[in-house]
């Protein structure tokens, strides 16, 4: 295959990037520039064709989100670009963030002047402090340059971009829990519909979008949408792809690709296997994405791809488990995750996360029984479909291939009564 | 106006009308928890979920409108019998066995629906149910008490306090499995609506401080009623056991009082369980002048007494009403009074704090007078200065003049009508004035010192044990049954007026209240066109073309923080 | 004004902190919209955590009920009830920084300031609680000191770590 640029992540690494003036040199704004001059309709045309999917998780076509905005003038509309990073295994929206502030606020810009949005707010999750300081710097130095503010580019078009920093909650990266955080309340997912394009933020229609999609958009821009429509797997697989991949690898990082690399590309490209152990599952797409086994080393890291081996892309959160991994150990951490992170409006949720937690917990520490892999799959069936958004689906999707995929292993863990993995010291003594 | 059908019965509802509505109306009930028509809705609790042709995943049935025509939806499928099982079972999962402690017993959601819709049997056997230490029993106010283990966070009470209060006491604290509802540290839920969050609450999380632990529901007798705390006229339910009142509950008008009631009428049958009741007709030997010996008599005797000092020339007769009065009783009193030719009525109340229940689509309706029916009693004949139908001038003996003042010496006999007219009736300085009049004659149920001080004391039922009518603030009419018989001697109002007019004139013998009420529509030009039998069951407007007195208007409740 | 009327102090947010928030305010079409900006200025004024009369304090800048404001704070894992150290770690503990050895960093803040989680030192130098995950997988095992992160941690890294905070 042919070397492949880097798209996103061209600017890490090149601090003089941070500033209007280095981000300009290498290209920045252009997009912009360019978009400012063209109706705003074909500017959603042109990024609808691109293919790009969403890259926070959902892969909903962007541009046809876009295109849901209602075009009248009587409420004000608002992009928020969701940047609250918080699926674990993720890391790749800080990366862009910190290295590359101008690429996403370029890419808010392009989306904010499509969908006639006078106000972005990037929600930055409370955690990302250096983060949220790198954008407040940008942002005011945009300012300054006439890049935001009353004219964009001297265009006439008024724009104003603001960071709203979280404070700390996982289901605040859901759309509607997002949008009831940035109002000043408690992040609780609505009810859908109405969907965020006709009631959003403040009662008016809102786009919603990952970081990492928005970054995707000055590129599209410039280079055109038949471009990015040649990088990827298929038409509807395109565009470049940062994966975040951490574990048992020998260079944890992110690295970014043509969508579509293949897992054992991705795991050469960040070292290999850690001390050159034996892979024994990886996830594909974040905590949420059911486990794939081993013997799927070759699959295509895309949306469809990856969705018809039994799992999900996601926000291609790639986390590698070697040989000593103890697999009930791993999901019984995640679905504490979830039990944390539920909101604790719907029923199903709330007490099905909870439900789950103390059973992986019982059988982690040997104490389950023959029916726990039943009854776990029983959880999983009341809550899936059941809960009001989808923090229930994504609870499931581990514990449901941990029983499907490693049932050996929780049979292993009620016969023996205890875990048949021992515990993992991975510092010496004066490490 | 778009159709749905639901399990095969097709039925047309206005556009927006949500699937737990519409449902009703062809006679299917999807239960749900969270969902009430008066408060947003949040889709939380997800018992409601309905399988809708065509979509894959179950919808649920109250966060889903219906816009047009052509939506199928089944509730009798597999499908969702399994999802509500799944999610009754989730609901029991944390809930405490309390059953044979808990209040809800015999009127819980978690109860009803298990039965319907859940299973038999726990599969949560090896796991510690959640708790919330020290939240067992955090009284959340005056009148409500939490017990957070048992809750199964709808979010109703917060939402009620967010929305038709709009007083924002409660909150939802905490995420996921540890959410609670509560109030901020150190303060308290004290709106005059507090207790409806006790009603609208499935389970029993929140209890009613005055009812805990009363009595068991299911062997209450329910009937309606209607408060007597002010002129709004919330409609109630007496709940009863063999003529016991353990509480009342609001019942639903949407014309009156919505949903809900204040906590201080909540609170008024307290004052028929713990005031001395006038048991048996009572006597005062003549002479004496007013401080003779009083003995029990009978109804024949006590009747007589009366019929004769009330017959031939009296010089001054004066008739104390009362707000609590039906509109009936008060019609025959101011027949009474026509015979005596007396025009010397009038309606006392007392004026205590507003009590001011919130409304769908209309304004709040408020009361400020402390007794349901001061309309009522003054339109049907004991308005001041009229007799016969006629305006009556010259010096008239009002309340003023008879409780503050000393009318009362003036009069050749008072009747009051009521022995709890107002608190006046327990004053003592209040009794000696009445007291001055030669003859006093006191109708009641209260054993109040005006009754004791009364020449002839008459015991008649509380509003519980009659039937009649109120007005109420909207002028609107509105009639009650009676919820249990009276004990022993004590006769409804309207009886023993029937039977002291009858030794008057023959036609007024053996009147029953409605027969009353029809006799009153006839002549009084308010009520006309109204009959006791059609009266609708949420109660009628009156005509009040020319009639002088206060305005159809609500007042606002200044200081309540109810708009 | 009689001498013995009883004086309700409520307490308030400093003058300059007011100003930070008022500044804030002009972000958002709402007043409740400030709120999550506005806890965090007021966590900050406070020393690090919320008290009742910080949330109250704060519940009467943006004319919001105290009930609705402190159903906001116990929401979130940012904002903290409970006093804490001068210096407050989280240390990450979810699958990525599980798998590169988050328990044994948690073992040694234990060992070294000699508290349990989610304690306060004697010298109320540091308090470190466990958190779910960061966003900084690619360095772990990792933790949060304040406002800073700290990565690629090892059991001695840790120790130096806490010799540098005061």
């Amino acid at each position: 295959m042919a070397a492949f640029e880097p798209v996103l992540t061209r600017n890490v690494g090149k601090p003089e990037a941070l500033s209007v003036r280095g981000y300009r040199q290498g290209g920045g704004y252009e997009g912009l520039a360019k978009s400012l001059k063209m109706e705003p309709d074909a500017v959603i045309e042109e990024v609808k064709k691109s293919g790009l999917r969403g890259r926070g998780g959902a892969g909903f076509s962007a541009g046809l989100k876009w295109s849901f905005i209602p075009k009248g003038k009587d409420k004000p509309k608002y992009l928020v670009c969701n940047a609250d990073e918080s699926e674990p295994g993720t890391f790749k929206d800080r990366l862009l963030m910190e290295h590359d502030p101008h690429q996403l606020i370029e890419g808010c810009a392009i989306c904010c002047w499509a969908v006639s949005a006078a106000t972005c707010y990037i929600y930055i999750r409370g955690e990302y402090t250096q983060a949220a300081a790198t954008l407040e710097r940008a942002l005011k130095e945009a300012y300054e340059q006439g890049i935001l503010g009353d004219s964009v580019m001297g265009s006439g078009f008024k724009l104003d971009m603001y960071v709203h920093r979280g404070a700390g909650a996982y289901i605040c990266g859901e759309e509607t829990g997002m949008l009831e955080s940035l109002e000043g309340k408690r992040g609780q997912p609505r009810v859908k519909p109405p969907f965020p394009a006709v009631v959003g933020a403040f009662g008016s229609p809102t786009v919603i979008n990952n970081v990492e999609t928005l970054c995707n958009v000055p590129h599209i821009i410039v280079r055109g949408a038949d471009w990015y429509k040649g990088i990827g797997t298929d038409e509807r697989n395109t565009g470049p792809k940062l994966y975040a991949i951490s574990g048992h690898v020998e260079r944890p990082g992110t690295y970014e690709y043509p969508i579509g690399v293949t897992f054992r590309e991705l795991l050469d490209g960040a070292g290999g296997m850690w001390k050159g152990r034996t892979l024994k599952a990886f996830i594909p797409g974040g905590a949420s994405a059911p486990i794939l086994k081993a013997d799927q080393i070759d699959i295509k890291m895309d949306f469809d791809t990856v969705a018809k081996a039994g799992s999900m892309l996601g926000s291609a959160a790639v986390i590698v488990m070697d040989e000593t991994t103890c697999m009930v150990r791993s999901v019984a951490r995640l679905s504490k995750f979830f039990n944390h992170e539920s909101c604790g409006q719907c029923t199903p949720c709330r007490e099905g996360t909870n439900w789950m937690e103390l059973v992986l917990k019982r059988l982690e520490h040997g104490e389950g029984t023959e029916r726990d892999a039943q009854l776990l799959l029983s959880i999983c069936k009341n809550i899936g479909g059941n809960s009001l958004c989808a923090l229930g689906d994504a609870a499931i999707g581990p514990v449901k291939s941990l029983v499907d995929r490693f049932p050996e292993e929780i049979h292993q863990h009620v016969r023996d009564r205890a875990c048949p993995f021992p515990k993992q010291r991975y510092f010496s003594n004066g490490a | 106006m778009p159709k749905v059908t639901i399990n095969d019965r097709t039925v047309e509802v206005e556009a927006g009308t949500n699937l737990v509505d519409a449902a009703m109306k062809v006679g299917v009930q999807i239960p749900h928890y969270c969902y009430h028509p008066r408060l947003s809705v949040v889709g939380q609790c997800r018992m409601c979920l309905v399988k809708i042709e065509g979509m894959p995943k179950l919808q649920a049935g109250c966060s889903t409108p219906v816009v047009k025509d052509g939506m199928v939806v089944r509730t009798d499928v597999p499908e969702v019998a399994e999802a509500q099982k799944g999610m009754m079972e989730f609901f029991l999962l944390n809930h405490p066995l309390d059953c044979p402690i808990c209040d809800q017993a015999g009127e819980c959601g978690l109860q009803d629906y298990s039965f319907k819709h859940g299973v038999a049997y726990s599969r949560f056997q090896y796991e510690d149910k959640r708790t919330y230490p020290g939240r067992e029993r955090i009284p959340l106010g005056a009148n409500v008490l939490l017990n957070m283990n048992r809750c199964i966070q709808c979010t109703r009470c917060v939402r009620f306090t967010q929305e038709v209060t709009k007083t924002a006491e409660l909150g939802f604290f905490n995420r996921g499995a540890r959410t609670e509802i509560g109030t901020f540290p150190g303060k308290e839920l004290n709106n005059d609506l507090a207790t409806c969050v006790v009603d609208i609450c499935p389970v029993g999380a929140l209890t009613s401080t005055r009812f805990r632990f009363a009595e068991r529901v299911f062997y209450l007798d329910k009937k309606p009623s209607l408060c007597t705390g002010c002129e709004v006229g919330c409609n109630i339910t007496v709940e009863h056991r063999r003529g016991s009142i353990k509480r009342y509950k609001p019942r639903f008008n949407v014309d009156v009082n919505d949903y809900w009631m204040c906590d201080y009428g909540r609170s008024t049958f307290e004052l028929y369980k713990t005031t001395p009741r006038l048991v048996t007709p009572r006597v005062r030997a003549e002479g004496g002048n007013g401080h003779s010996p009083v003995t029990p008599t009978s109804w024949k005797d006590a009747l007589d007494a009366v019929a004769r000092r009330l017959r031939g020339n009296q010089e001054t007769v004066a008739f104390l009403g009362s707000g609590f009065l039906t509109t009936e009783e008060a019609y025959l009193f101011g027949q009474l009074a026509d015979l005596a030719g007396s025009p010397h009525r009038s309606v006392p109340v007392d004026l205590g704090d507003p009590h001011t229940i919130p409304r769908h689509g209309q304004p709040p309706i408020s009361g400020r007078e402390a007794a349901p029916n001061r309309r009522g009693a003054e339109l049907a004949g004991l308005a001041p200065g009229i007799a016969d139908g006629k305006a009556m001038t010259g010096e008239l003996l009002t309340s003023d003049e008879l409780v503050h003042g000393d009318g009362a010496s003036r009069c050749s006999a008072l009747v009051v009508c009521d022995s709890y007219f107002s608190r006046a009736a327990y004053d003592p300085a209040v009794v000696e004035r009445l007291r001055k009049a030669k003859f006093l004659v006191v109708f009641g149920w209260a054993d109040s010192p005006l009754a004791q001080a009364a020449d002839v004391a008459l015991p008649v039922a509380t509003h519980t044990e009659k039937e009649g009518t109120f007005v109420n603030v909207e002028h609107r009419v509105q009639r009650f049954d009676r919820a249990f018989p009276a004990q022993g001697q004590v006769r409804p109002g309207v009886e023993v007026l029937s039977d002291l007019l009858s030794r008057f004139d023959a036609k007024w013998a053996n009147l029953s209240a409605g027969a009353v009420f029809d006799r009153l529509a006839a002549t009084v030009p308010a009520f006309a066109g109204l009959s006791w039998h059609t009266l609708p069951a949420t109660g009628a407007p009156l005509h009040l073309a020319g009639v002088p007195g206060d305005a159809i208007a609500a007042e606002t409740a200044p200081g309540t923080g109810i708009e | 004004m009689s001498v013995s009327e009883p004086q309700v102090k409520r307490a308030v947010l400093p003058e300059a902190a007011r100003a930070e928030l008022d500044e804030i305010r002009k972000r958002y079409p709402t007043n409740e919209a400030a709120l999550l900006p506005a806890l965090h200025i007021a966590q900050r004024e406070w020393g690090g955590w919320l008290p009742d009369e910080a949330i109250e304090a704060v519940a009467h800048e943006l004319a919001l009920a105290p009930a609705k404001v402190y159903g906001v704070v116990t929401f979130y894992d940012l904002y903290h009830q409970k006093p804490v150290g001068r210096h407050r770690i989280r240390v990450c503990t979810n699958l990525s920084c599980q798998l590169r050895g988050s328990e044994e960093i948690m073992e040694t803040l234990h060992q070294e300031l000699g508290v349990g989680e989610d304690e306060v030192t004697p010298d109320g130098r540091c308090s470190f609680i466990h958190f779910e995950c960061l966003g900084s997988c690619d360095t772990a095992p990792m933790m949060m000191v304040d406002e800073e992160y700290q990565e690629n941690l090892t059991p001695n890294r840790v120790r130096q770590i806490l010799k540098g905070l005061k």
